[in-house]
């Protein structure tokens, strides 16, 4: 697999959206792509599976194409043959297995602009879907097209693009069902206008991909209406330790060079951090009940904080170099959230699990990891 | 080379696969240069194999489009001979094929192998075939056509067993796996994922599959699926071989699994694998030399059909013309059975990792094929419709009239022009070529000069392709509906339009099954799975769903064919794969008895009849039963009986003999299998060999440890015989047992590895069965003696051995409750008196006699033990009642009810009936006993002991009590008018529940309601004059009695 060497930050931007860190490449392909483009697509679904697997020997391309999101190519092929038809995307998965990554990238190959987002929050109101008024506004020259605030969604409707929401199903029912409409009418009236063009319609190519936290599952269940107007595709946990590896070390890459670090990780502590996680997946999966089990949910982005700030770490109060117990320090300090419930956990896995683990391996870098999480644990009072 | 390659496959259609294997191999070659030779040798496995004189006709397991060449090739030239993979020595199971309903599988099948690890026993091995298979074209078109011959010559079954590891169970899954293809089948976790109820039909055997083709190497097939990008290798495959190479020509098929074959077999497998392959052709092609020398057959003649993998093999002996001879190693001495089992779908998926569903959709694309072609398969028939002229179903000539290009159904065999390369939309996954022309090219001609006729073709549509897809997609809508789901005519329209836009996006002319199964899941499952089953399973069920194959009657081993005709005249449906529900009635149809009789035994065996209604124990004479048969279902269990004999009953009393002549076995097993053999088979003869078994071994038995199961087992066959007369073997068993156990016991009583309760059972045994035992020669001396000699040091053993000594008569009642009253007047032995009456408990099992001094013992150890002994003891207790069984309890809770009143009413005079008569025993020390409601009034004579109990008293009378107490006055006067220096209790005692005032109080209360009970009369008796005095001052002065009558509730 080609590296991703494309800057993720600039100047005046901490992170920049996909759609601007991978311009490149989407011009490239859009200027290679001779497929049949749906609406006003910017690519042809097939080269927006390039984009987001990564190009193969078969796709004949003279250039390489990075793997961005790591999960089945079935999958990525459904959400995106969803975008073609009429019905909206819900991706729905635990938290940390990548659906705003994927929706983002989404957004980016196939209208350019994955910043028309809208996230979900119990105080999400009907006006943040639809629009709101500029109130100094209405009060000086009355409702007019130019007091009003459109929402993203609206916006995205105007421009044929794609409209994004994040955590649906943290919003309440009453306010998801304003969505109804969106994906079934396709356009927004505003009565409070009274001239002739008080509705938008929404421009080919509109269409909307929201995320849905699975974990939340019951907390504002989404209405039958609306369910029909989504296309489901769930994001499972990556299980493959192959593939999470990859992801792992892609996303790291990706954050440090935001710092400017060139640090690489060791493989070796790699596989520590992976087997780790693994483990701690197995103990939760066998816990009996949920007080034995971590409040986190183990996802790759779990693992990727967890490095991230153990390379952080050692970067800027290190030894430069990342160790085996600076990475344990990480793991414990990171899924510990609860004192004292998690901080038993975790000792009883350490105790139970790495310890003997290292044990049996006999290897340095384990000894050292399993002392650093001692004495971090031993460190919460 | 490249150019080479693009040579073999110039068919448009199969660019992508070029590129798929050009790809592949690219990554697993560090360089340019490295690729071009793995390249050139890659077309040189195809020119060696094609170059072959000996054809080989490379297959894929379960391949409709191996299938389809294959009818096509016998079609057009029928060869003298067909060496095919599979083990050679299966050719004795090919007969039974003849009646059976697909899938099924050749089984063999050892019972018994002593040269293998012992846990692999029984051995058992399973090929299993379905009709759109190649080996199944090729066997029905030998069945059809005799001069044919057909030979297996692959490694036999018991080199199967011979080469695999020992260290490990053959055909388990390796344990290294890897992770590319490893998560593709995780999914069956999923929510809704029901298990199919067949795929554990082939259980541990070993399946073998003619023509596997898989990678083994998990990286290859990982870079193989992300070039793909596919979730299955059975996606691949069909996406980029199955389908093109269903409409080329028969040279053209051949050149491209050779092709892919030597791709997989070079950087594909793993080495261990390569070894195995490298054994098995040495195997195949010296069994095929051997057979064309011996025959003196040419070998342009023959075919040998075989996983395209053993096509491309790199060994020296390959080929006719090989110099180099391999010698076939001997087989072991292992004895194997040959048979045909029935097999399903999801057995052959579950055995293979194959991705769910699999099977169905090959059965599709097969049907789909040759109807398009216009071939008709072979099929395997029953022999006597062999003369019966095939004809070509309805469908099949109306494709045949629709499509006019195809002039001729059937080729007349013999020639060599075939229905080539037509519709290659069909299976739905290739682009679609057009019908070809009547022009067919010759059979192995090289596929260059066909490429412009391959291009020339104008693109198909299959009307039936899109007809087909819609009804699927309204029948899932429907069927979803049906599993719960919310889904509308809405749902499919977004289903059929996302299976186009996926087939578009997978470069797919028409949506294959897998597009459409992806669709309806896109479009139909939110995120919870409202009912039993996911919309995967719905696509799979809609898709073809499961299919169970069925062996036929003639095809059964003699043992399933006498089950099948014995259970007839219970007039179910034996065939059906429905659980078949039958109701027997023997007082109205006494013929179904012998079918009863068979059920249990068959039930005993392991076959899945389960009786609803009904049991089998000694001596019961059944009237009704209801049994749930799934015999339709589970014939595979019916055919492995009849591997181990001719008749259930032979099987049933093998399996018997088997269990207590054992090298292990113990009295125990013998017992059990005495008994079986005479609730199920009613054998005199074969109960008294096991029975007589059962002797020799107690003789040889060195513990107590089995003594309760024996004796339990003892009794009940001794009731039974009773009732028939009692055979020698069972007497001779009694005496033996009686000797034994005796000679046992002073070791068993101090021995602490003996448990009470298997002293107990000793004892039970000894006791209960003595008057058998002496009516054989048995002498009670022995036993006394025994127990003489016995010196046990634990509590429950002791209480143990004075009941045996009582039952002796070696020891009296009295002096058997003295030792247990010394017990309770002993503060320090307190704590172990419950261990003793758990013992003497135990003693119930033998000596009903004891019942009553239990019921006195445990009556004392409530009155009498002190709390914090007590109640820790409870639940002991608890534990050590309810294994004495329900005839003990009954005698004891019994006695109990003779021991205590019936009534409240008897409660005042009654006494413990021990107490009545045993005057010889020590009172124990006077105390308050009145806890709890057992307290009972002293009686009048124990007036030398006035212990300062009364009657308990309801909450009503301790109110009157209380209230008394606070106004003493008028109770003071009567007393003092009675000349009763009356005193008042403590008040402690009022709290105990004890009396509430003097008993001269209670006495003039109960006179005063006029209820003077006898009692309290003649405890008046020395002041007659007195009572007359007070009589008549009560007379004069009526309300106080009166007060205290409406006190205490009398009117």
């Amino acid at each position: 697999m080609a590296t991703s060497t494309v800057a993720a930050t600039s100047d005046d931007k901490l992170r920049l959206p996909a759609e601007e860190k991978y311009a490149e490449e989407l011009k490239y392909l859009a200027s290679v792509d001779k497929g049949q483009k749906p609406f006003s697509w910017r690519l042809s679904p097939r080269m927006i599976r390039t984009f987001i697997l990564g190009a193969t020997p078969a796709d004949k391309l003279d250039r390489p194409i990075a793997q961005k999101f790591f999960g089945d190519t079935s999958l990525v092929e459904r959400a995106i043959v969803t975008l073609a038809s009429d019905r909206g995307l819900l991706l729905i998965g635990d938290p940390g297995t990548g659906k705003s990554w994927l929706a983002e990238l989404l957004a980016a190959a196939l209208c350019g602009n994955s910043t028309h987002v809208v996230q979900g929050t119990a105080g999400t109101t009907e006006d943040h879907i639809k629009y709101s008024w500029n109130v100094a506004m209405v009060i000086a020259s009355g409702q007019s097209h130019d007091s009003l605030i459109p929402s993203p969604i609206m916006t995205a409707m105007k421009r044929g693009e794609i409209g994004r929401f994040e955590e649906l199903t943290r919003c309440g029912s009453d306010v998801q069902d304003a969505l109804i409409s969106i994906l079934s009418e396709k356009y927004v009236s505003i009565p409070e206008l009274r001239t002739g063009d008080n509705v938008v319609f929404a421009k080919p190519g509109f269409s909307m991909i929201a995320t849905a936290n699975s974990r939340d599952r019951g907390v504002n269940d989404l209405s039958t209406a609306l369910k029909r107007r989504f296309n489901f595709v769930t994001i499972p946990i990556v299980t493959n330790k192959k593939s999470e590896k990859e992801i792992v070390l892609f996303r790291t890459r990706e954050l440090m060079a935001r710092n400017q670090i060139q640090l690489d990780v060791p493989p070796t502590l790699l596989d520590i951090l992976l087997q780790t996680f693994a483990d701690l997946r197995e103990t939760a999966a066998n816990a009996s009940n949920e007080d034995q089990k971590l409040e986190s949910s183990l996802s790759t982005a779990e693992q990727i904080g967890v490095l991230e700030d153990a390379i952080l770490h050692s970067r800027f109060f290190g030894s430069q170099e990342l160790g085996a117990d600076t990475l344990a320090r990480s793991v414990v300090g990171t899924l510990v959230r609860r004192v004292p419930e998690d901080v038993s956990i975790m000792n009883k896995f350490w105790h139970a699990v790495v310890e003997p683990g290292a044990k049996k391996k006999k290897d340095k870098s384990w000894e050292s990891f399993t002392d650093g999480g001692k004495n971090a644990l031993a460190s919460f009072k | 080379m490249a150019k080479k390659i693009e040579q073999l496959t110039a068919d448009p259609s199969l660019s992508a696969l070029r590129d798929q294997l050009v790809a592949a191999a690219q990554a697993f070659t560090d360089s340019a240069q490295s690729v071009g030779d793995l390249l050139r040798a890659m077309v040189d496995d195809v020119e060696r194999a094609a170059a072959e004189p000996l054809e080989i006709f490379p297959v894929k397991h379960h391949s409709p489009a191996s299938a389809l060449h294959m009818s096509q090739r016998l079609r057009a030239r029928p060869p003298k001979v067909i060496f095919m993979e599979g083990c050679e020595d299966l050719t004795a199971a090919l007969k039974g094929l003849e009646h059976c309903k697909f899938p099924v599988a050749l089984q063999a099948f050892a019972p018994e192998a002593p040269e293998f690890p012992p846990d692999w026993t029984p051995l058992n091995l399973v090929l299993p075939l379905t009709e759109f298979s190649a080996e199944y074209q090729a066997i029905a078109f030998c069945m059809e056509h005799p001069e044919t011959k057909l030979v297996f010559v692959d490694r036999s079954a018991d080199h199967v067993f011979q080469w695999s590891p020992r260290d490990k169970l053959p055909g388990a899954e390796d344990a290294e796996t890897d992770d590319g293809g490893a998560d593709a089948d995780s999914n069956s976790e999923d929510e809704g994922a029901e298990a199919k109820d067949t795929q554990n039909l082939h259980g541990g055997a070993v399946g073998l599959r003619i023509g596997a083709m898989e990678p083994t190497f998990g990286d290859f097939l990982e870079v193989l699926l992300r070039n793909a990008r596919v979730s299955h290798y059975s996606e691949w495959w069909s996406q980029y071989v199955e389908g093109p190479t269903l409409g080329a020509d028969y040279a053209t098929y051949r050149h491209v699994l050779f092709l892919v074959a030597s791709l997989l077999r070079r950087v594909g497998s793993r080495a261990k694998d390569q070894g195995e392959n490298e054994q098995r052709e040495r195997y195949m092609w010296s069994r095929m030399r051997q057979w064309l020398r011996e025959k003196k057959v040419d070998a342009k003649d023959a075919i040998h059909v075989c996983g395209a993998i053993h096509a491309v093999s790199p060994i020296p002996e390959f080929g006719v013309n090989a110099t180099t001879e391999w010698e076939v190693p001997p087989r072991t001495k292992t004895a194997w059975l040959y048979g045909v089992v029935p097999s399903s779908y999801a057995a052959i998926e579950h055995q293979f990792g194959l991705p769910s569903g699999e099977i169905a959709i090959a059965r599709q694309t097969w049907e789909k094929g040759h109807k398009a072609i216009g071939v008709e398969p072979f099929l395997i028939k029953a022999p006597s419709k062999h003369l019966a002229p095939t004809r070509p179903t309805k469908k099949t000539a109306a494709t045949a009239a629709a499509t006019p290009a195809t002039t001729s159904k059937k080729p007349a065999p013999g020639t060599t022009s075939q229905g080539v390369a037509t519709i290659g939309s069909v299976g739905g996954s290739a682009p679609s070529p057009a019908p070809a022309g009547p022009a067919a090219g010759p059979v192995a001609g090289p596929a260059g000069v066909r490429l412009h006729d391959l291009l020339m073709r104008p693109p198909s549509f299959v009307e039936g392709d899109d007809e087909q897809l819609m009804g699927w997609c309204v029948e899932v809508v429907r069927l979803a509906r049906k599993n719960g789901y919310l889904s509308s005519t809405a749902d499919t329209i977004a289903i059929l339009h996302t299976s186009y836009l996926l087939a578009r996006l997978r470069d797919r002319a028409h949506p294959s099954p897998y597009d459409f199964r992806e669709a309806a899941i896109t479009c139909l499952e939110k995120n919870r799975v409202p009912g039993k089953r996911n919309i995967a399973r719905i696509c799979d069920i809609l898709l073809g769903g499961d299919k169970l194959g069925q062996v036929g009657y003639e095809s059964l081993p003699p043992l399933a064919q006498d089950v099948y005709d014995r259970l007839a005249v219970l007039g179910v449906n034996l065939k059906a794969s429905q659980i078949q529900r039958a109701l027997l009635d023997f007082t109205a149809r006494p013929d179904q008895l012998p079918a009863s009789d068979l059920l249990w035994r068959l039930r005993y065996l392991g076959v899945p009849v389960v009786p609803v209604m009904g049991e089998r124990n000694l001596g019961t004479k059944p009237k009704q039963e209801s049994w749930d048969i799934s015999i339709g279902k589970s014939q595979h269990s019916l055919i492995q009986l009849g591997y181990e004999g001719i008749t259930v009953e032979q099987v049933l009393e093998k399996r018997l003999k088997v269990k207590a002549f054992a090298q292990n076995a113990r009295t125990v097993n013998a017992l059990e299998a005495a008994e079986d053999s005479v609730i199920y088979l009613k054998s005199g003869r074969l109960a008294r060999e096991l029975g007589l078994r059962a002797v020799e071994l107690l003789k040889a038995e060195a513990g107590g440890a089995d003594a309760p199961e024996i004796f339990q087992r003892v009794r009940r066959l001794v009731h039974y015989y009773r009732t028939v007369g009692l055979p020698d073997w069972i007497k001779e068993f009694v005496a033996t047992g009686y000797q034994h156990y005796s000679t046992l016991l002073p070791e068993a009583f101090t021995d602490r590895g003996v448990t009470p309760q298997q002293l107990a059972a000793m004892l039970a045994f000894i006791f209960t069965q003595e008057a058998l035992a002496f009516s054989v020669g048995c002498q009670r001396s022995q036993l006394l003696i025994s127990v003489q000699q016995a010196a046990p040091e634990d509590a429950p053993k002791r209480a143990l051995l004075w009941a045996a000594q009582w039952v002796l008569l070696l020891k009296s009642e009295d002096e058997l409750r003295q030792e247990f009253t010394h017990l309770l007047s002993q503060p320090l032995l307190l704590p172990v008196f419950p261990e003793y009456v758990a013992g003497f408990l135990l003693a119930l099992e033998f000596t009903p006699r004891i019942t009553r001094l239990c019921v006195e013992l445990m009556t004392r150890a409530f009155s009498e033990l002190p709390e914090e002994v007590l109640v820790p003891w409870l639940p002991k207790l608890v534990v050590a009642l309810r294994p004495l069984g329900p005839g003990v309890m009954s005698t004891l809770v019994k006695e109990a009810g003779l021991a205590f009143p019936r009534v409240a009413k008897e409660l005042s005079g009654w006494q413990f009936p021990w107490e009545r008569q045993a005057k010889t025993a020590a009172k124990p020390a006077p105390g308050p006993t009145a806890a709890g409601g057992a307290a009972v009034p002293e009686p009048p004579g124990g007036a030398a002991a006035p212990a300062p109990t009364g009657p308990a008293l309801s909450p009503a009378e301790a109110s009157i009590a209380a209230m008394l107490r606070a106004h003493p006055e008028p109770l003071d006067g009567i007393a003092a008018r009675l000349g009763i220096d009356g005193r008042w209790a403590a008040a402690g005692a009022v709290s105990a529940g004890g009396a509430a005032g003097p008993t001269t109080g209670d006495a003039a209360q109960q006179g005063a309601a006029g209820e003077v009970s006898q009692d309290a009369a003649s405890a008046t008796a020395g002041a007659t004059e007195d009572v007359h005095e007070t009589a008549r001052v009560l007379v004069d002065h009526p309300e106080a009695v009166r007060a205290l009558a409406a006190w205490i509730g009398v009117a």
